[in-house]
């Protein structure tokens, strides 16, 4: 287990993915990247390939994604949602005047409906006018 | 005369005290066997154990596991598959 070391992961949702030893950590742990996530990885959870990459330790995610494509693995980004904020919770002096305003909306509409109907029994009176 | 059904074991049993204090059995359908790994067959983990039907109703998390052959294969199983391709 050396830097560059070319791994596949076994265990977890990253299983059956070919990986980087980019740094040593503790004990049992390194620092891996490649088509799995960049993450600090437990060495039993990877198994060792015959295959060594030349990186320096600790090297760039660009690098990696470099030297992954000279071996025709084409890593791909994903990238994150930017955050969108939470809608806050308003107090309940805030939140009854709301509700007023929500009546209005609703007063409101069916006078519209009742001003739709009058121009209808009109055109009905048109229309016989020219028969 | 009992139905047919509740005189079978294919249905579970429960014995239940009503609120008027009588004594009931009711009758349910049994739980199906737990998932298995297709190679050593043993129980496989965080799959819920419901008749087919109303597993489609749970989401995907609760049916299967987030890793190659999740839900198929045990985590061993899914090891030594991995370790034997790279080899």
């Amino acid at each position: 287990m050396e830097v560059g070391r070319i791994c596949i992961k076994i265990a977890g949702r990253d299983a059956n993915k070919k990986c980087v030893i980019v740094d040593e950590l503790d004990k049992g742990f390194v620092m891996i990247d490649g088509e799995t996530r960049r993450r600090k990885c437990n060495v039993n959870h990877i198994e060792p390939t015959e295959t060594v990459i030349e990186i320096t330790k600790g090297a760039d995610h660009a690098v990696i994604v470099a030297e992954f494509s000279k071996m025709g693995i084409e890593l791909v980004d994903k990238k994150s949602k930017p955050k969108t904020e939470r809608p806050k919770r308003q107090k309940k002096a805030d939140k009854k005047p709301a509700k007023v305003a929500k009546k209005k909306v609703v007063k409101e509409a069916p006078k519209k409906e009742v001003k739709k109907a009058e121009p209808k029994v009109e055109e009905k009176v048109e229309k016989p006018q020219p028969m | 005369m009992v139905e047919g059904k509740k005189k079978s074991r294919s249905l579970k049993r429960t014995v239940r005290k009503t609120p008027s204090g009588k004594v009931k059995t009711h009758y349910k359908r049994r739980k199906p066997s737990a998932a298995k790994c297709a190679e050593c067959k043993e129980e496989l983990q965080g799959i819920s154990r419901l008749r087919s039907a109303k597993l489609r109703n749970l989401p995907k998390c609760k049916r299967t596991v987030a890793r190659p052959f999740g839900g198929n294969l045990c985590t061993s199983c899914t090891r030594n598959l991995i370790k034997q391709k790279a080899r």
